[in-house]
């Protein structure tokens, strides 16, 4: 059966993108989880590991409470998540509450803040005395604290609430803003009641970008090891993440990529349902070639409540553990945070008697190196992984492919269920070894390069997709018969109107490069280190206030990062407008 | 591209031969070439590397030593992906861990041993093969002695599962640090030792409850009813036994010598050393070469710096571990003054090589629990 060769090309043009994305996915990402699962699959250590984690008397230990530790979190974090970044996307976005500007920064800067240092800002306040040392500030002041306010599943659901609702919130801002101002304006002539308008025309709207925030504070969640690692282990609480981790850890990788694909497993058929609802509905264009400023709602009475709600929420998330921090860089006693300040950890010189002779970070050679390692790493990754991102985007709005499509969605979005340390291990796995002709790519900065971007991708094409998604399909159309070709298309429509969701994306991704951890601690070539890498050494080695120190380091790139890209966003609006 | 490929193969050919012969070579001997790869490479589990490295290249100028400071884990896992890499990544490798080094490098042949002459005639037999033990390290009962000026308040392990002791018995979980499970494993490969000192701590003989195969698995068992608080990282359990001001400090099992840092921290850190029947396990920290190593030379040469030089403390070489908790592995060095001599501690040593035989069994054993 042959095709008119006008079909076929037509058939090319609308299936290339998708397969070439295809493509590139299935070396990125499927390849490193195949080689893992074949692992598995070895007859003799592979079936035994299977068994040992579903059906042994180690299972429940191994699997089904932490599995189900594992639900509760990724639920209960998606929930929070949605409602805080919601919550605070739509007062900063949609009314007139005061000090929008500055609520709007705030609330991108948690996602910034490794989630470790979160977790131990949380112990600092809250701890009891189950693991001794004293309690925290809290039980200092002389109130008991129980257990399940200090360890286990409650704190860390609130810890990574407020880690990852600056995602949802990045996400739902970015649609919320795209909202078009015409709608609102037509529907308040005619008289609709603001509930009717936000539940009529605003919530359908930025549907999308809610299953896209909830989805990425879900995966998220589910993979997140810091957090659960810190305070579940004290009550002995696991989740999969801190299981596969110790399995690793203490030689069983087997079972550890067994449990990897497990959490991939579960995850994959929840955000299934996500994506299925993302990709079953066409009706979410809604910027037009033109469009008024998004509407404000003026708040009222309510106000000022509103307003100190959200300062509180800010303050809570990023204020306060960024100046535990702080404090922690410069006290030398863990117990005794505010007393005896000293500055020997950021420009100390080598003192024997001091800090076992470590000299403050700006006197370590290595720190220089890893900066510009770090930075330029983040910058290359970042345009890499979101100009893949949009191209996914693109593919999948806008030449949908039975089962195609389905699985560049699906693959796009793996990375962000792998634990970090788990897909740095298949990387090593697969690229480790040469592949026929090629050389092995251990050991070098390629090979980083290309874990991370694969790891970007969720957030890339998720916050492409919400962008993208609202972009009506008419101005494609209209320049595609015009004769404009795909690049073309794509430079003159796609990203201009796009950028907002572009930069965001690009945001989100060079932060959490320059933060990460769980993959570059695998990969990092030895010769120059990055500033996760040192930040995580000195911890390990209980140099916890250089540690703290080099975080802050990361924490002022990614607060510049950020400034950055507030005022980049500002100015294009002024140009639009 | 001929002429560069044949004194290449030359080198290759003339490296592999060499090996053998460097093995025998003294320092003196080892020098010129070493200078004339003038680079070393070494992985290390622990960041006093940086200081070797300082003493290193002033004492082998023309030499650059290269550290990197990352966990035995960490190693294992690198030394292996550089191995099906084909990279000759490292030269010297300074490693704990060892159960899993032997099953899982030696075994393969990932890494070499190398015991310098000169420092042969001082080594215990035990300490040379089938790796060089560089010093020995620690994972034994510390408490705080700001709280129990008179000593341990615990002087039988058993007492650990005691009602007194409920939740206030701290240490890493041993699903996720290997030195916790060699010390778990070691309390059931000592079963005997374990059931009688139960004798001892509660006057009749021990009765073991169903599944359970022996006084070791048992004495684990009861640990983890007893409400055992696990934590992350050693530094994680020095900070809640050692913190000053306590009313009433946990008890639990640590690193020796990181009594050391009791000054810098506020820890009243302090060993239990006359618990019956043993206060914890003593293992080695093991230097080796990368079979594969391009500066072979080099890499002999640090090994033999890092072994201490011929005064009593063992020189600049060794300094960075000459610290009370951390036992020299030559016998001809002055122990430590503030510590107490390895003969009198009452740690058991591992035996790295029984170690490994049920070390899986116990990790399974310790999952089921938890």
């Amino acid at each position: 059966m042959t095709l008119p060769l006008r079909r076929r090309g037509q058939l090319f043009a609308s299936h290339g993108l998708t397969l070439a994305m295809a493509l590139i996915l299935f070396a990125l990402v499927a390849a490193p989880l195949i080689t893992i699962a074949i692992q598995t699959l070895q007859p003799s250590s592979g079936a035994q590991a299977w068994g040992d984690v579903l059906a042994s008397r180690l299972s429940p230990n191994l699997f089904w409470r932490p599995a189900a530790n594992t639900m509760l979190i990724g639920l209960s974090v998606a929930a929070g998540c949605v409602l805080l970044g919601g919550f605070l996307a739509w007062l900063v976005v949609m009314t007139d509450v005061p000090g929008r500007a500055a609520i709007g920064f705030m609330a991108t800067l948690p996602f910034m803040i490794p989630s470790f240092a979160t977790a131990l800002a949380w112990g600092s306040v809250f701890r009891n005395g189950r693991v001794g040392g004293g309690g925290g500030l809290l039980e200092g002041l002389g109130f008991a604290i129980p257990d399940w306010l200090s360890w286990g599943i409650l704190p860390t659901i609130l810890v990574l609430i407020a880690h990852y609702y600056a995602l949802a919130f990045t996400v739902i801002a970015a649609a919320l803003a795209a909202v078009n101002g015409d709608l609102i304006e037509a529907a308040q002539m005619t008289g609709a009641s603001r509930k009717r308008i936000l539940f009529g025309i605003v919530l359908p709207v930025v549907t999308p970008a809610i299953i896209a925030g909830g989805s990425l504070a879900f995966a998220g969640a589910v993979s997140n090891f810091a957090a659960p690692a810190l305070l579940g282990l004290p009550v002995r609480m696991q989740t999969l993440s801190t299981r596969l981790f110790g399995m690793i850890e203490i030689g069983q990788t087997e079972r550890g990529f067994v449990l990897a694909i497990l959490l991939i497993c579960i995850s994959a058929v929840f955000l299934g349902i996500g994506n299925r609802i993302l990709s079953g509905r066409r009706s979410f264009a809604t910027i037009g070639g033109k469009g008024a400023k998004p509407r404000r709602f003026a708040l009222g009475g309510g106000k000022s409540l509103l307003a100190v709600l959200a300062w509180s929420i800010c303050f809570l998330t990023t204020v306060l553990p960024i100046f535990l921090l702080l404090a922690a860089s410069f006290a030398p006693s863990s117990l005794a945070l505010f007393s005896n300040w000293t500055l020997h950890y950021w420009i100390g010189t080598s003192d024997p008697a001091f800090a076992r002779g470590q000299p403050g970070i700006f006197h370590n050679p290595q720190l220089i190196s890893a900066l510009t390692t770090t930075l330029t790493l983040g910058v290359v990754v970042a345009f890499t992984a979101n100009l893949l991102g949009i191209l996914i985007a693109v593919a999948l709005t806008r030449h949908k492919v039975p089962v195609l499509s389905s699985l560049v969605s699906q693959l796009s979005f793996l990375p962000m269920l792998l634990p970090g340390i788990a897909f740095a291990a298949a990387y090593i796995a697969l690229y480790g070894a040469p592949i026929g002709p090629l050389p092995a790519l251990y050991g070098t900065k390629l090979l980083l390069a290309l874990a991370l971007t694969a790891a970007m991708l969720p957030f890339a094409v998720q916050t492409g997709r919400a962008t993208v998604a609202q972009i009506s399909g008419d101005i494609d159309e209209a320049a595609r018969m015009t004769g404009a070709g795909f690049f073309r298309r794509l430079r003159a429509i796609t990203i201009p109107l796009a950028a907002r969701g572009l930069v965001a994306g690009l945001l989100i991704s060079f932060v959490n490069i320059i933060g990460d951890l769980a993959i570059t601690i695998l990969l990092f070539t030895p010769t120059s280190p990055l500033l996760a890498v040192l930040s995580y050494s000195y911890a390990s080695d209980g140099f916890h206030q250089f540690a703290n120190a080099v975080t802050l380091v990361i924490l002022v790139i990614s607060m510049f990062a950020t400034g950055a890209a507030t005022l980049l966003r500002g100015r294009r609006r002024e140009n639009i407008a | 591209m001929y002429r560069i490929f044949t004194p290449l193969c030359a080198l290759a050919l003339a490296t592999t031969a060499h090996a053998q012969d460097l093995d025998g070579l003294s320092v003196e001997g080892l020098l010129a070439q070493a200078q004339k790869e003038a680079k070393v490479t070494v992985y290390a589990f622990t960041s006093r590397i940086g200081r070797v490295e300082e003493a290193f290249e002033a004492a082998y100028p023309g030499i650059d030593m290269v550290t990197f400071d990352m966990s035995s884990t960490e190693q294992i896992a690198r030394i292996k992906s550089e191995a099906a890499a084909g990279i000759a990544g490292v030269d010297v490798i300074y490693i704990s861990d060892a159960p899993v080094v032997l099953s899982e490098l030696a075994s393969q042949n990932l890494i070499t041993p190398y015991v310098p002459p000169r420092v042969a005639g001082v080594l215990p037999d035990q300490f040379k093969s089938p790796l060089l033990a560089q010093r020995l390290s620690t994972k034994v009962l510390m408490f705080n002695e700001e709280a129990h000026p008179d000593g341990s308040p615990v002087k039988n392990v058993w007492d650990l599962t005691k009602p007194e002791w409920k939740g206030r018995v701290i240490m890493v979980d041993p699903l996720q640090r290997g030195d916790y499970l060699d010390l778990m494993t070691e309390f059931v490969l000592r079963s005997d030792d374990m059931a009688k000192a139960y004798e001892d701590a509660f006057g009749r003989a021990i009765d073991l409850a169903d599944g359970i195969d022996n006084a070791g698995q048992q004495f684990i068992a009861d640990l983890f009813a007893n409400d055992l608080v696990l934590v992350g990282s050693t530094d994680d359990v020095n900070k809640a036994i050692g913190a000053k001001g306590q009313q009433n400090p946990p008890i639990g099992f640590t690193s020796y010598s990181d009594r050391r840092d009791n000054e810098d921290e506020g820890w009243a850190l302090q060993v239990a050393n006359n618990v019956k029947p043993s206060n914890g396990i003593v293992f080695p920290a093991f230097l080796g070469l990368n079979p594969k190593t391009s500066n072979p030379a080099a890499a002999r040469l640090a090994v033999d710096f890092m072994m201490g030089d011929n005064s009593e403390t063992g020189g600049d070489g060794f300094k960075p571990f000459y610290v009370a908790g951390d036992w020299p592995t030559r016998t001809d060095l002055t122990p430590h003054p503030d510590a107490i001599p390895l003969a009198d501690f009452n740690g058991w040593q591992i035996d790295p090589a029984q170690t490994v035989t049920i070390r899986a069994d116990v990790a399974d054993f310790i999952l089921a629990l938890q």
